[in-house]
């Protein structure tokens, strides 16, 4: 038995409160159709959780709708550097008390849903929850920009033989 | 009629408030700084500059923690205790068993997120010890109080939120029936304070702002009397506007206190945010040196070092407090090595200036004007949005010195002895918004090498003359703290892992051990249960470090980070983790 997959876009011209308030309903679709449980959450599965049985509990998913969009990129620039975000993650998001975010590797996975649920609840050990402040829309907007950053070649080595 | 046991409670009442006040015996070390002068100076003198080669380790212990390990153990009587970096774990070594195994360990439970919020890595300085119990802090903003003798926990008091920037750091000072705390989070916009808890309850007694009006500051217009400037609510009408409702100043430092003149001394952090258009005028009382009454927090004199600081120059570093002999009459001096590279010396009882001479390479002022205690600024040097990069300021925004990393006085020598760091910086501020839980800063600021073939030292410094006496010049930023004893022996450690005794009258290093990790501890030294001198330090690489020097971890395969300016080698001599060691002859 496969799970059920629920998807749902928030739109991208609205505002963040509204955009807020439909990720608030997708979520509840998302969740609704589970009949045997009215309390499956809507979360976001990343790469490398492991599942018990080979089974992927059911949940939403999300698509960014500005993937790809190199103006709304150039906005999520903007936006990294008036929500503060460049004072944890560096400027240019290369890493300074949080971790880097242009070097391709991920604690909580790379994809856009990934990276929104990271900005949207918040991960421990300090990253703040920046749904309630940017809505959904405005975390899509820098889920855009750091997705437009590419990573450089992943060198595991570092040498000081010469 | 009392009561025998009346009596006798009373007589205990007395006996434990004046240990309180003693100087700890001199064998032990009971207080951060060891003495209430901050002078990181101990009496003991089997080690001498003629036997010091002969140091080597006796034991080591590893705390199974990463952070930074700055701070330093204590020891009283037979027992050694050490505070680790979040998750702030405190240890409890038998001193007179073989292998000093572990009499108890405590663990509370320290929220994460506090790792986050904290600027600059996970670090503690440490606990303070009296009457039977350590008190320290958690970096969830917590103060406990644990029982020395079974390491159960007698209280456990919030004094700081976590939600709001605010993360504690620095080691308790004691007085008294109160133990004074502050805050770090200059970075988050923080409201600035310190305060004081019953040692008895851990209930909090009074909290004093650093920054806004009189009222929130503890000013009384009859008691405040700072030494050059006038006028009520300084702390508010300097900011050009409410700036100070989100201004800083931090206390994350090393307090010390005058039991005669009955006032405690301590150093405030940077102004928020980084970018200095935001906040016009002096901004009092950032970046300032703060002397307050225990018993209520009264505001008795203030000195700014900074003013209007343009530059991240926290004044958290230690003041020092020594009686020097000025042309013939003994002052009551305080000393203080400051983040913009200026060594300071200060009447302790009224705040007036005596002298300022920089101590590493300084370009954002010439001098200071010892008539007004101002810095003659060079104009090329302020920043601002509108400065656009300002290039090539020296000190860098890691200070001269830092402040976790404290100097030691000896009165033998005369001398004061302190690690410096030789780093300037460009400053591109930016317009910063303030939201709450988040970086309140507003700069991008990359360093580069200061004048010279070297990135730090470790100095003797003459406060009376202004002068450098000799320097050991270390290729990496040196940011250990120092300690100097009777022996005439200072010691320190270096950020690329070594740790070296040197002749106190020479800097002529006497020995130095490879100690398996970067030194951002403070030495400290004890007289075991054998009667023998020990000298105990933490290795653990971390602090600022821990951002700056991101290719020097190894613990976060998700975080890979190539090697910075100026420090492109580091992590060729040090990686992460904590260790204790202890040496002896």
């Amino acid at each position: 038995m496969s799970a059920p997959i629920h998807e749902c876009r928030v739109a991208s011209l609205v505002p963040c409160v509204v955009a807020a308030v439909l990720l608030a309903a997708c979520a509840r679709e998302a969740a609704a159709p589970a009949k045997e449980s009215a309390a499956v959450p809507p979360g976001v599965a990343y790469e490398s959780h492991i599942t018990a049985g080979g089974l992927t509990p059911p949940g939403g998913t999300l698509h960014n709708p500005h993937a790809g969009d190199a103006g709304v990129a150039k906005n999520g620039a903007q936006l990294f550097t008036t929500m503060n975000c460049d004072g944890c993650h560096g400027a240019d998001a290369a890493g300074w008390v949080g971790p880097n975010l242009g070097d391709g590797r991920w604690h909580y996975g790379g994809s856009d849903a990934e990276v929104f649920s990271s900005i949207y609840y918040g991960r421990p050990k300090g990253m703040p929850a920046f749904g309630g402040a940017l809505g959904a829309e405005g975390v899509w907007t820098l889920v855009t920009y750091l997705r437009s950053l590419t990573p450089p070649p992943d060198v595991p080595t570092e040498s000081w033989q010469n | 009629m009392r009561s025998t046991h009346q009596v006798i409670a009373t007589l205990f009442g007395v006996l434990a408030a004046a240990t309180a006040w003693a100087a700890p015996a001199d064998g032990d070390w009971t207080m951060p700084s060891r003495d209430y002068a901050a002078t990181r100076y101990s009496p003991l003198t089997e080690i001498t500059a003629q036997n010091a080669r002969s140091l080597h380790p006796v034991w080591t212990f590893s705390t199974g923690v990463l952070g930074g390990h700055e701070g330093q153990p204590l020891v009283v009587g037979s027992t050694m205790y050490v505070v680790t970096p979040w998750p702030n774990v405190l240890y409890a070594f038998d001193l007179a068993r073989e292998g000093y195994p572990l009499k108890w360990k405590y663990r509370p439970n320290v929220s994460g997120t506090a790792i986050g919020v904290a600027c600059c890595d996970s670090v503690n300085r440490g606990a303070f010890y009296v009457d039977g119990k350590l008190i320290y802090n958690l970096l969830d903003g917590h103060t406990v109080a644990v029982d020395a003798a079974s390491g159960r926990e007698l209280w456990n008091t919030a004094i700081a939120d976590v939600g709001s920037g605010e993360t504690v750091t620095m080691a308790p000072l004691i007085v008294g029936d109160k133990v004074i705390v502050g805050a770090s989070g200059g970075e988050f916009g923080i409201y600035g304070w310190v305060k004081a808890l019953d040692l008895a309850t851990g209930k909090i007694v009074w909290t004093a702002r650093n920054i806004g009006p009189d009222v929130d500051m503890q000013v009384h217009a009859d008691t405040f009397k700072p030494a050059y400037d006038h006028g009520a609510d300084l702390g508010a009408s300097s900011w050009g506007g409410d700036g100070w409702r989100t201004g800083g100043a931090p206390v994350w430092g090393f307090m010390s206190y005058d039991p005669q003149l009955d006032l405690f001394y301590y150093g405030t952090g940077n102004a928020s945010p980084y970018n200095p258009e935001q906040r016009v005028g002096d901004d009092k009382w950032t970046a300032s040196v703060m002397a307050r009454r225990p018993a209520d927090g009264t505001l008795v004199w203030a000195y700014q070092f900074t003013p209007h600081d343009n530059w991240d120059y926290d004044a958290t570093g230690a003041m020092v407090l020594a009686d020097l002999t000025v042309g013939g009459k003994t002052v009551k001096a305080l000393v203080h090595f400051d983040k913009n590279g200026f060594a300071y010396t200060l009447d302790r009882a009224t705040g007036r200036l005596l002298s300022a001479a920089p101590f590493t390479p300084v370009n954002w002022a010439h001098s200071v004007d010892l008539a007004t205690g101002r810095p003659v600024l060079d104009p090329a040097k302020q920043t601002g949005l509108s400065h656009g990069n300002v290039k090539n300021i020296c000190p860098s925004l890691e200070g001269g010195v830092s402040p976790s990393s404290p100097p030691a006085y000896s009165p033998r020598t005369h001398l004061f002895y302190s690690s410096t760091n030789n780093m300037c910086m460009d400053y591109a501020a930016a317009r910063a918004s303030h939201l709450k839980g988040t970086p309140f800063v507003g700069v991008n600021a990359p360093y580069s090498a200061g004048p010279g073939d070297y990135l730090g030292s470790f100095m003797a410094w003459d406060a009376v003359s202004g002068k450098k006496i000799w320097e050991n010049k270390e290729p990496f930023p040196n940011w250990s703290g120092a300690l100097v004893t009777a022996g005439d022996v200072a010691f320190y450690g270096t950020l690329d892992g070594w740790f070296k005794s040197v002749d106190a009258k020479t800097g002529k290093v006497l020995s130095k051990f490879k100690v398996g990790s970067g030194v951002v501890g403070n030495p400290m030294t004890y007289r075991g249960p054998d009667g023998r001198q020990y000298v105990a330090v933490y290795a653990g690489f971390g602090g600022d470090w821990a951002l700056i020097a991101g290719d020097a971890r190894s613990d976060d395969p998700a975080d890979v980070r190539g090697p910075a300016d100026p420090v492109k080698s580091i992590a060729r001599h040090t990686s992460l983790g904590g260790i204790i060691w202890i040496f002896a002859l």
